[in-house]
């Protein structure tokens, strides 16, 4: 009827009006075409041009993608600093850098905060894998070559990006440590006091290297303080600082190191820049980036765009590590001992796990022969691990492998420094495992599942 | 090789899901969630629904400042202070009267008595038999692993953390035999206790400091515990301490248990003054003070005393000091109000000026009785001066012949 068809047209223009109005449309389009980019130069805008993924070329090569090549193992330790300086972030408003309170208020985060139990658990699950995870990274990246740099490197500095790699090892290593204090209980309290111990044996600058940890002679609010300091602010700021740095030289070497293969391929010598194209690395630096230098390289061919392959594989990682760090935080109950008792020394003090091949080594190292005491915190404690950072630093340079065993898989030209890291890696490895499940009180030998004597308690 | 990577995402988001309600829930279905709900039940069944409604929902605590402490044992003990539930069953039990009228819950909170984890709202954690925590609460469970007939004794160790100096408190009976065991074995002959005492036996003052680990329990059967240790020791010295000269008392389980409970008890822990027995937060006047207080009330000045005129003014005569002297003396007030007022002193009493009458307008009213009292009174005063004015002048007897 007449009437019907006019208040149908009515109902549509409605509709349409607020529909322009309002631009639903546009506005939905706007705030997704980043992931379903319709042409390739949206894919490459998406990431240009975004302030967080802009880190990212806009295109990555398929080697680099791939999970049994890299494990992703940096977006995983990237990640679990990413969970950890939220969940630290949270926890800053709680905790109380103060030996009276320090014990209680961790106390209150357990009991009386809302999701207190989980913020505190997966702050320590994450910084255990963190550890971990990076420590992975480094054997991965040894193993793979990827600390050398190809074939007459244009601009690359892969050992350059190899050593930031081990400072940032150092500084996750002094972050997991000075994290561990801020409990204030038995636990924290000892494995400090075995640490900083093993530190002033180092010759000349070892008690002063104590004393400036401490912030004194003895563990006090001073080293509370300092501690907390460090790991909530001047570490991080290192961390994020240094690892955008390692990122940054990641591109501008010319990505992982699994896409060198095919620069070997290029021809030998450099090729000059096509004039049409002129990239210049974000404005910070100048010429060009490697891969743009290698006109053999067919972009076509070897490469994806990022939007979607990066991000989504980037969100399938990030999800992945986060599911994993949840699960481990709801299975493994986060420790807290009694408080920090300076007069009670637990019987065994252990530092904390990723130190203790370090103890172990001070144990073995230890000996008397003749009327002589070998001193195993100098030797065991300072000087071999000493030697082993000055190696891992030192190696890229002294490495004398052809290019073509850069970003493969235990490649043969490589055999024996690879069989030599990993015999390395086997011990520490051993030393951590015979510390933390096979040393009983007054540090005897335990096996697994002998049972060690009776704690003590008031009643 | 990428269409799998939707597929892992939306795995990976629908675990993470799963895991952030399985959270949600897991935070939010706590034991004492449960226990309020059965106590609101049980109000309601017992004094209607209307009660109930009133009943706190949620964490409750108690937190003492003096003390440091915050006990949550309210939240599921939250009949403590409930009339008519004292039958019920624990946790809904109302806490025995007699004993919090003189220690308040806001005052003392729960732990200081009872021990626990005051600050945990869990289950095990709360009553503290649980690793890493010293301090259990001192009932059923520990009394009945030593035999202890009952169940409240443990408890005194911790009353005596404040009731330490006195000989005798009233419902600490372990505590008071033990303290009787002290003086009638001397055990002060070898050992120190709270700075007097022998020193052939270790300081016993802080005895309950003694850390866990600083006992040896080789030669202890049963649990490695320090109140066994102390309980094994009291009642055989030898025999734990193969190498101690103590002598064996012969004393029965019970005094062994009682003297472990005492030793224990003597712990460092700060508590503010005002908390401990016996001892008395004010000044004691000397002897002399108590005596010359007497005499100014009981004398002859009494009355100037009682309504306060010595504030201001001595009527020395009688022997009324003032220590401000604001006002003159007022022995000779007969002679003194004529010569500054110009009035007789019955006259200017009755009807004062300057600041005699703001002081007996607003600050010491006087009925016209107790005006005639102190007139009269004041005469008497002035005789008593003249008279001591006549004494001291005239000069003392000569020896005849000099």
């Amino acid at each position: 009827m007449a009437t019907e068809e006019i208040s149908e047209t009515k109902t549509n223009s409605l509709l349409g009006t607020l529909r322009e109005k309002f631009a639903f449309r546009a506005m939905w389009e706007k705030l997704t075409w980043t992931w379903k980019p319709e042409t390739k130069r949206e894919a490459g805008d998406a990431i240009v041009r975004n302030f967080i993924l802009h880190w990212f070329p806009a295109k990555v090569s398929l080697e680099s993608l791939s999970w049994g090549y890299s494990f992703w193992l940096g977006t995983i330790s990237a990640v679990l600093f990413l969970i950890l300086t939220i969940t630290g972030g949270i926890l800053m408003f709680l905790y109380v850098p103060s030996v009276e309170r320090a014990y209680l208020s961790v106390k209150d985060l357990e009991f009386s905060t809302s999701y207190g139990w989980f913020l505190r658990g997966l702050h320590r699950i994450s910084a255990h894998l963190m550890v971990a995870v990076v420590f992975l990274h480094m054997v991965r990246v040894f193993l793979t070559g990827a600390f050398k740099n190809g074939r007459k490197a244009v601009g690359q500095n892969r050992p350059l990006n190899w050593i930031i790699g081990v400072a940032l090892l150092l500084i996750t290593l002094l972050l997991s440590f000075t994290g561990y204090l801020l409990p204030w209980d038995q636990l924290a309290y000892w494995a400090i006091t075995v640490g900083t111990n093993i530190a002033s044996s180092a010759p000349v600058f070892g008690d002063p290297t104590r004393f400036i940890l401490l912030g004194g002679t003895t563990i006090e609010q001073a080293t509370l303080i300092r501690f907390y300091v460090l790991h909530c602010f001047l570490l991080p700021l290192a961390t994020f600082g240094l690892v955008s740095y390692h990122m940054w030289r990641v591109r501008k070497d010319g990505g992982l190191a699994c896409t060198e293969k095919r620069y070997e391929e290029a021809k030998k010598e450099e090729q000059p820049a096509i004039a049409s194209k002129t990239y210049s690395l974000l404005g910070i630096t100048g010429g060009s980036a490697v891969d743009v230098q290698n006109v053999m390289i067919d972009d076509e061919k070897d490469k994806v765009p990022s939007s979607p392959y990066l991000t989504v594989r980037l969100a399938v990682v990030t999800l992945a590590t986060l599911l994993v760090s949840i699960l481990l935080t709801l299975l493994v109950r986060a420790p807290l001992e009694e408080a920090a008792n300076p007069a009670v020394t637990p019987n065994p003090a252990k530092a904390p796990w990723y130190f203790l091949w370090l103890q172990e080594l001070v144990t073995i190292t230890t000996f008397t022969v003749g009327g002589i005491t070998i001193n195993g915190a100098l030797i065991g404690g300072i000087i071999l691990p000493g030697v082993l950072v000055a190696a891992a630093v030192l190696w890229p340079y002294f490495d004398k492998s052809p290019v073509s065993s850069i970003g493969r898989w235990f490649p043969k030209e490589r055999k024996w420094q690879n069989r030599i890291f990993l015999f390395i890696v086997a011990a520490i490895l051993i030393l951590t495992f015979i510390g933390t499940y096979m040393r009983g009180p007054f540090w005897e030998i335990y096996m697994p599942w002998q049972e060690w004597e009776q704690t003590p308690r008031k009643f | 090789m990428f269409s799998k990577d939707a597929i892992k995402l939306y795995v990976l988001g629908l675990s993470l899901l799963g895991l952030t309600v399985f959270i949600f829930f897991r935070e939010n279905t706590t034991d004492w969630r449960d226990y309020q709900a059965e106590f609101r039940d049980l109000v309601t069944e017992k004094f209607g629904p209307e009660r109930a409604e009133q009943i706190p929902s949620g964490v409750q605590q108690i937190w003492v400042k003096d003390l440091d402490r915050v006990d949550r044992c309210v939240t599921c003990h939250q009949a403590v202070e409930w009339k008519g539930l004292e039958t019920a069953p624990n946790p809904y039990r109302t806490h025995p009267k007699e004993i919090l009228e003189k220690h308040p819950l806001t005052a003392y909170g729960c732990t200081s008595c009872h021990g626990g984890q005051g600050f945990s709202t869990t289950l095990p954690d709360a009553h503290g038999n649980v690793e890493h925590w010293e301090e259990p609460v001192l009932g059923q469970e520990v009394s009945e692993a030593y035999l202890i007939k009952n169940p409240k004794a443990l408890m005194e160790m911790n009353c005596n953390a404040c009731h330490r100096y006195d000989r005798e408190t009233k419902g600490m009976d372990y505590i008071n035999t033990a303290k009787n065991l002290v003086e009638q074995k001397d055990c002060r002959a070898c050992h120190t206790i709270n700075g007097r005492g022998g020193i052939i036996g270790p300081d016993l003052t802080f005895e309950g400091e003694k850390p866990t680990e600083q006992f040896d329990y080789g030669r202890l059967t049963g649990r490695h515990a320090v109140f066994a240790w102390q309980v094994a020791h009291f009642q055989n010295p030898k025999m734990v301490s193969p190498d101690s000269i103590m002598p064996n008392f012969g004393l029965s389980s019970q005094d062994a248990q009682a003297l472990a409970l005492l030793v224990m008890s003597w712990r460092k822990e700060p508590i503010p003054a005002s908390y401990i027995s016996g001892v008395q937060l004010r000044d004691v006047p000397t002897p002399e003070e108590v005596a010359r207080e007497k005499e100014m009330l009981e004398g002859d000045g009494a009355f100037f005393v009682q309504n306060k005129c010595f504030v201001c003014h001595s009527v020395s005569s009688l022997g009324v000091n003032s220590a401000a002297k604001i006002g003159p003396d007022l022995s000779d007030a007969v002679v003194d109000v004529q010569n500054r007022f110009g009035r007789t002193l019955d006259d200017f009493l009755m009807d004062p000026t300057g600041t005699m009458s703001v002081v007996l307008a607003t600050q010491i009213p006087l009925t016209t009785e107790q005006r005639q009292q102190a007139i009269a009174l004041l005469k008497v005063a002035y005789q008593r001066k003249l008279e001591q004015q006549i004494k001291n002048a005239s000069p003392s007897p000569t020896p005849a012949g000099k």
